[in-house]
C-alpha cells in the first residue's frame, strides 16, 4: 500500500481502462473516456443493511414508492389493451397501452374492495380492466365504466372511483413507474443516462430472452455481486494469474453508477506483454473448444480490433445486421450502467443485457433477479414478441435457459456466491462489509443512496 | 377416433370450431397449432377472441392465461387445466382429435 497517495487516489497498476481503450482503431464512444470517481469513504457496511426485518420494512415504507423502476419494456404492451403487471414489494402496478397508443399504469387494484385486478407479474390483453370479485369495469384509461347494480351506490362516481395512476415515462424502449405523485421527472432521475446513450438507439432493441431467478440473498447484496469485477479472477476464472480486467467505475449524480472493463486488451501485470496473437488465443478460448482453430490476427493489428471485426460480422449473419459501425469498445467490452435503485443496462453488442432486481416481499434473505438479453431490432423484420420469462428457482441453473448461451454457467458462478453470503452476514464477528475504495465504490454508492431515502 | 378438420388460421390467432356438441378453439401461435376447450376454466367464459401469444392464450373477460400446449393456467385465479385435444397438421388443413 501506498503512503504517498491520499485516501481514494489509488488505482489498479498499470494503464487506465481509458488508456487501453484509445488504442482501439475505432473512436470508442466519448462516454466511455470519462471518468467521475470520488472517495466515498472507507466505514464497514453493516450486515444488518440486508439481514434486519425492520430495514427491509423501511426500504419497502420509504424508499420502494418513491423511485423509479422499470417495469417492462414498450414491446411488452405493444398493442392496445396489452398489459404487464410491475410487483414490488406488497405494491404492483398495471402497465397499459390506451386506445390512442398512451401508456398508462394504475395500481393493481378494483376501487370497490380492493381486490388486485390482475395477478402478480402476469401480463396479457383486455379490452377493458374487469375485476374478477363483483364485475366492476374500467375503461384502458383507468375510467369507471361499468358499475353492476348502481342503484346500490350512489356515493360512487366516475371521479371518486376510476383506477389510480402511477406516473409513467418511458427511455431507451423501457417503461419505468414511480408510485409517488409528487416524484420528480424521470429524465432528472436518469442524470447522465440520456446523454451516455444518446448514440446507443436503446429505442430499437427488442428482448430475446428473459430469465428470472429467485435468489438466495438480499436485493443489494444480488446487485452487488453485478457491482465489480474484482471478483471475477477468484469466482470466474478459479484465482488464475492475469485475470483481473482493466476496469473504470465511475459514480454520477445522484443515481447512476457504472463500471467498464475491457476485454482482450493487455492486462498490465503482466511481467511481459503478451503477443497480440496470445491475447487472440486468449479470447479465443473463451468461446470453447467447439469453435475450432484460433484465427491468425494480421500483421498491424490488435487481436481485440481483430476479434471485435470477427464477432460484429458473427452477430450481423446470425441477425442479418450490419454492425460494423459499433466501435471496439462498444462490441466487446462489459460496459455496465446501474440506475439506482435496482436496474441495470449494458449498451455493449455481444453483452446485450438488462438487470433487474427486486426483494422479497416477505424474506429480506431472498430476491429475485430479472435477466433481460436485448438485441437490435431488424430494421424490416418483424420484431419477434417479448418471450414468457424461463422462471428459475432457488437450484435451478441458469443453464435451463438456451438464451443465456455460455453466459448461464457464468451467472451460476456469479448466484454460487449468495447462499453462503446470506449465512456469512449472520455469523461474521465483525459485524459489516470491508469495502475496497475504488473497485468496490458502486456498493458504497448504492448504500449511500438507500440511505438517503430511508432518513429523509 | 371422431376428428374434425379445419383450414390453418394465420400466426396470433383463433378460431372457434363447433363439434359433437363441444366448443373447440383452435389457435394459432408462432405457427403450431393447438386445440383447446373454448370455456376458461376460471369462470366458464369463452375463450375465443383473447390474445393469442407465446404459446398461451389470455381469457378476455379477466385475464387468466393458459399453455396452449397444456392446458395449465397461470396466475391466482384459475386451479383447473383447460382441456387440450391433440391436433395434427396435414395438407387439408389441421385435425383436432375430439377424444
Amino acid at each position: 500500500m501506498s503512503e504517498k497517495l491520499k485516501l481514494g487516489e489509488a488505482r489498479a497498476p498499470g494503464h487506465t481502462y481509458q488508456q487501453a481503450i484509445v488504442k482501439d482503431a475505432s473512436e470508442p464512444p466519448a462516454a466511455f473516456l470519462e471518468t467521475s470517481y470520488e472517495f466515498l469513504g472507507d466505514g464497514d457496511i453493516p450486515y444488518t443493511n440486508y439481514t434486519s426485518r425492520d430495514y427491509a420494512e423501511s426500504e419497502f415504507e420509504k424508499l420502494w414508492p418513491k423511485v423509479w423502476q422499470m417495469a417492462c419494456r414498450e414491446e411488452h404492451i405493444a398493442e392496445p389493451g396489452d398489459y404487464q403487471v410491475y410487483d414490488i414489494g406488497h405494491l404492483s402496478a398495471v402497465v397499459t397501452r390506451t386506445e390512442t397508443m398512451q401508456i398508462k399504469a394504475y395500481f393493481n387494484a378494483c376501487m370497490h374492495r380492493g381486490t388486485a385486478l390482475k395477478s402478480p407479474g402476469d401480463n396479457g390483453s383486455c379490452a377493458s380492466f374487469r375485476c374478477p370479485f363483483h364485475g366492476w369495469v374500467y375503461s384502458l384509461d383507468g375510467e369507471l365504466v361499468d358499475l353492476p347494480e348502481s342503484w346500490d351506490f350512489p356515493h360512487v362516481t366516475g371521479d371518486s372511483h376510476s383506477l389510480r395512476e402511477l406516473q409513467v415515462d418511458t427511455w431507451g424502449g423501457f417503461v419505468f413507474v414511480n408510485f409517488d405523485p409528487d416524484a420528480e421527472p424521470l429524465y432528472d432521475f436518469l442524470g447522465v443516462l440520456p446523454d451516455h446513450f444518446k448514440d446507443f438507439d436503446l429505442e430499437n432493441r427488442y428482448t430475446e430472452t428473459h430469465v428470472c431467478k429467485r435468489l438466495p440473498v438480499n436485493w443489494k447484496a444480488a446487485e452487488e455481486a453485478f457491482m465489480e469485477a474484482y471478483h471475477v479472477k477468484e469466482t470466474h476464472a478459479g484465482g488464475r494469474e492475469f485475470s483481473e480486467p482493466v476496469t473504470t467505475y465511475d459514480v454520477f449524480p445522484e443515481n447512476v453508477n457504472r463500471f467498464i472493463h475491457t476485454v482482450g486488451s493487455v492486462n498490465p501485470r503482466m511481467p511481459e506483454a503478451p503477443s497480440e496473437q496470445q491475447l487472440m488465443q486468449m479470447l479465443w478460448g473463451r468461446r470453447g473448444p467447439e469453435e475450432g482453430e484460433c484465427p491468425v490476427v494480421p500483421a498491424g493489428m490488435t487481436a481485440r480490433d481483430y476479434y471485435a471485426g470477427l464477432v460484429k460480422q458473427q452477430l450481423g449473419e446470425t441477425y442479418d445486421q450490419d454492425f460494423s459501425a459499433y466501435s471496439t469498445a462498444q462490441t466487446l467490452d462489459s460496459i455496465e450502467y446501474f440506475l439506482f435503485p435496482n436496474f441495470f443496462i449494458f449498451p455493449g453488442l455481444s453483452l446485450p443485457m438488462a438487470y433487474r432486481f427486486r426483494p422479497d416481499p416477505d424474506d429480506p434473505d431472498y430476491s429475485y433477479f430479472d435477466l433481460f438479453f436485448l438485441r437490435p431490432k431488424h430494421p424490416e423484420k418483424e420484431t419477434p414478441f417479448p418471450p414468457e420469462p424461463l422462471m428459475l428457482d432457488v437450484e435451478d441453473s441458469y443453464t435451463l435457459s438456451e438464451g443465456l448461451g455460455r453466459l448461464g454457467a457464468v451467472y451460476d458462478q456469479d448466484t454460487d456466491n449468495m447462499a453462503a453470503q446470506t449465512r456469512g452476514f449472520k455469523t461474521c464477528a465483525k459485524r459489516g462489509q470491508t469495502l475496497g475504495n475504488y473497485q468496490e465504490v458502486r456498493i458504497r454508492h448504492l448504500h449511500q443512496r438507500v440511505a438517503d431515502y430511508l432518513e429523509s | 377416433m371422431r376428428e374434425i378438420t379445419h383450414p390453418k388460421i394465420p400466426d396470433s390467432s383463433s378460431a372457434v370450431l363447433e363439434a359433437g356438441g363441444r366448443s373447440i378453439l383452435l389457435c394459432n401461435s408462432g405457427g403450431t397449432h393447438y386445440a383447446i376447450e373454448n370455456r376458461c376454466t376460471h369462470q366458464e367464459s369463452p375463450l375465443a377472441g383473447g390474445r393469442v401469444r407465446n404459446g398461451f392464450i389470455s381469457c378476455p373477460l379477466h385475464g387468466v392465461r393458459f399453455n396452449l400446449k397444456t392446458g395449465e393456467p397461470i396466475g391466482d385465479l384459475a386451479r383447473l387445466r383447460v382441456k387440450t385435444f391433440a391436433v395434427i397438421e396435414t395438407d387439408d388443413g389441421i385435425v383436432v382429435a375430439l377424444d
